[in-house]
């Protein structure tokens, strides 16, 4: 089945690749997004769940909800993409010759990561989830700026080498099921099935390298360092897919410790996921603290949620991985928002840096209002979905120690205080009226003097002096506005309303999972 | 028939070989003698499978000695040297963290280290001596390479590195268990997509040529203010 998709797929890029307008190639873009949206959306409502179709493809409850996040992130994307890499184009930055490739590399994206998710078999989801690395990197190089190639390069080696360390886990994985079975396998429903027989020193040797490859995927301090740069270097519609790619590698981590959670080697399992996600959350907070770049400020509290992520999965009870699930999609949700706006104010002041920003009030209301509430969002304010899911993962937490949790929450503080610092201290920098009125005059009475021709100049030159002033509003396109709103509006109502069909969604999940 | 005693004593000198082409593309400064080595090492890889067809003649065996030999010998070095002809550089003078010595010495560590740790994880394991030594061989290739993934500055010899990284994994997964030949295929292919992806982004960041130079210089406005 995995083979029809990708021939029919290959088709459709290969038909893409002949539109020369924008508009055609965008429009291709987000349907790509779309159909998968509604595919999946389908295949969730018909299909009788899990199914296994053809010798690889299967479908359950984790991989299509995981699949509709990666879905509706990159359909929001994809809008937002046409004015964004206008706006690139008229400034310079973007070659229009690479705008093909950039389209290419955006469809190629959702196409692997959805068979990456889709597959049972470890290896071709190994596999896929290399190419989607090899994708990202190229959307991240797009600009070819020296920066932008060093950011992709950086991206692509250490994911890429932190994957072999999970092939050689899929290795060991593999060695293992063919010590029991007879026959090697690594089909996930399979391995899954047989897991309690395994020995369970050479289960957690696998998971422990497996978990070294999906835990640079998903951005895991220590193997985070590639995500600063490219969340800060690359265009913000390339940040947010190596946003949504992170997802991916947690989807791995949760599939490879349902498999461990049957052994005895659960708990060092365990030890291993909450060590990573406090050492995470630890070195996000800090880092964030002085940050003055925005997107560097962003991409740090990816890692700090990711760390959060991996406690509730290592946590282990079905409560927390309830909210881990949850959690997922409003990550996306939020953070989305949230490089949305970044990336209208980077197009706005040309610079990701606080100093650079002044008046944003008045040049950009909109983008600093989503800021603001994502921000609020981000860091888990009551009206907010994150706060229950922050709460009932740090509830759970507190079963193992209440030392942990108090430390965790600490560090959640100093993360919320991080975003209020930036944002004081970026958004309250206006030019008073009053000083500008005073150095008009001067300015006007300076050029004046020099000509003589008092009334004629005044008009013209205080036209002059105002653009020079103001670096010139940034217009908004409504192809960017509406995705950003979307978003926000979307995580703000899920605060509100948790749907019934969410849940059932989520429980079906955790029982596939065998959490019950 | 050959005697499989005497093939397995050529398996293990071709270890030795392959520990030294490891060592040799850490500590070598010179870029076409560093791609020269990993052809080598691709080539005592390619060898090494070759000779355990011999001995246990499976088909798979030799196919993948095949594909080793057409992709890693022939396809890709053929292709980095291109690129190193390109990007018109010889040597890679400098090291990020560890200069050469320091990191041979490291490098007897890891490969104590892997012998350590696979000795506790393969105890329960049926495993005959030389399948384990060669897993031993292919772990430490994997680290080394990622040794030289760390130490070098250079997009070349850190694409070498993750290149002898990834040998050590083929090996690892050649003794320790036989995989199916179609995710070896498939490895490859992958392998071979990133190698384009990386050589073709080095040229850019490698790169001594005057064009490059003057569109990094154009693209100021991004990386000037961007930077920390």
């Amino acid at each position: 089945m995995i083979r029809y998709y990708l021939l029919v797929m290959g088709i459709f890029l290969a038909l893409g690749l002949i539109p020369r307008s924008h508009r055609l190639m965008n429009a291709l873009a987000a349907g790509n997004g779309l159909l998968h949206l509604v595919m999946s959306c389908i295949a969730l409502l018909m299909l009788d769940l899990p199914v296994k179709l053809g010798a690889s493809l299967y479908l359950d409850h984790l991989n299509l909800y995981v699949e509709l996040i990666t879905a509706l992130g990159f359909s929001a994307a994809a809008f937002y993409a046409r004015g964004y890499t206008d706006s690139l184009m008229e400034t310079g930055e973007l070659d229009p010759k690479n705008l093909k490739t950039f389209y290419l590399a955006f469809n190629l994206l959702l196409v692997t990561s959805t068979v990456a998710l889709f597959s049972d078999n470890l290896a071709l989801f190994w596999i896929f989830a290399e190419l989607t690395t090899v994708c990202a990197a190229m959307l991240v190089a797009i600009l070819s700026a020296r920066e932008n190639i060093d950011a992709a390069l950086k991206y692509v080696f250490i994911v890429s080498g932190a994957m072999l360390f999970a092939f050689l886990g899929l290795v060991f994985l593999f060695t293992l099921s063919e010590q029991t079975l007879g026959e090697g396998t690594l089909n996930w429903t399979v391995l899954a099935v047989h897991a309690s027989e395994f020995s369970p020193a050479l289960l957690l040797a696998s998971f422990t390298f497996t978990f070294i490859g999906f835990g640079a995927k998903a951005g895991v301090a220590p193997f985070h360092t590639w995500l600063p740069d490219a969340y800060a270097r690359a265009p913000s519609v390339s940040a947010i897919l190596s946003g949504l790619m992170q997802n991916l590698g947690i989807y791995g981590i949760i599939r490879m410790y349902a498999l461990l959670r049957e052994s005895s080697a659960a708990p060092q399992a365990s030890s291993i996921l909450i060590a990573a996600g406090v050492f995470s959350i630890a070195l996000a907070s800090f880092s964030m603290l002085q940050q003055r770049n925005l997107k560097r400020l962003i991409a740090f509290s990816s890692v700090e949620h990711m760390g959060l992520l991996l406690i509730g999965i290592g946590v282990g009870t079905p409560l927390a991985l309830f909210w881990v699930l949850y959690y997922m999609l409003i990550h996306v949700l939020v953070k989305e928002t949230l490089l949305f706006s970044a990336g209208i104010l980077h197009r706005q002041y040309r610079s990701n840096m606080r100093e650079n920003m002044k008046d944003v009030f008045k040049l950009q209301p909109r983008a600093a209002w989503c800021l603001i509430l994502g921000s609020i969002a981000i860091v888990g304010m009551p009206p907010f979905p994150l706060f229950p899911a922050k709460f009932f993962i740090l509830l759970e937490s507190a079963a193992i120690s209440p030392y942990l949790t108090l430390a965790v929450l600490f560090m959640l503080i100093l993360a919320a205080a991080s975003f209020a610092n930036f944002l004081l201290k970026a958004f309250s920098k206006v030019t008073a009226e009053e000083e500008n009125e005073k150095e008009e005059h001067r300015h006007i009475t300076g050029t004046s003097a020099g000509t003589g021709g008092a009334v004629k100049e005044n008009s013209t030159g205080k036209a002059a002096y105002e653009k020079s002033r103001l670096p010139g509003q940034y217009l908004v396109k409504n192809g960017m506005r509406v995705p950003t709103i979307f978003m926000l509006a979307l995580a703000l109502a899920l605060g509100f309303y948790f749907p019934d069909s969410l849940k059932d969604l989520l429980d079906a999940i955790i029982l596939e999972l065998g959490y019950v | 028939m050959i005697d499989p005693l005497f093939l397995e004593g050529i398996i293990k000198v071709l270890f030795v070989f392959v520990l030294i082409s490891a060592g040799l593309i850490i500590s070598t400064r010179n870029l076409s003698s560093a791609l020269t080595t990993y052809t080598i090492q691709s080539f005592l890889l390619a060898a090494v499978s070759f000779l355990l067809y011999l001995i246990d003649g499976k088909g798979q065996l030799l196919l993948l000695a095949c594909l080793t030999l057409a992709s890693k010998v022939i396809l890709i070095p053929y292709f980095v040297s291109r690129i190193e002809e390109k990007i018109k550089i010889g040597r890679d003078l400098h090291f990020a963290y560890l200069e050469p010595t320091p990191s041979l010495l490291l490098s007897i560590g890891l490969i104590l280290l892997s012998y350590t740790f696979l000795s506790r994880v393969f105890e329960g394991l049926p495993l005959s001596k030389l399948f384990f030594f060669g897993a031993v061989i292919g772990l430490s290739l994997t680290l080394m390479g990622m040794l030289v993934m760390f130490s070098r500055k250079k997009v070349v010899t850190k694409a070498l590195g993750y290149l002898s990284m990834e040998n050590g994994v083929l090996m690892f997964g050649l003794f320790v268990t036989e995989l199916p030949f179609i995710i070896e295929v498939l490895i490859i292919l992958d392998l071979i997509i990133l190698v384009l992806l990386t050589t073709i982004l080095a040229v850019g960041m490698d790169s001594s040529i005057e064009e490059y130079r003057q569109k990094f210089r154009e693209l100021q406005i991004w990386t000037g203010v961007e930077s920390r």
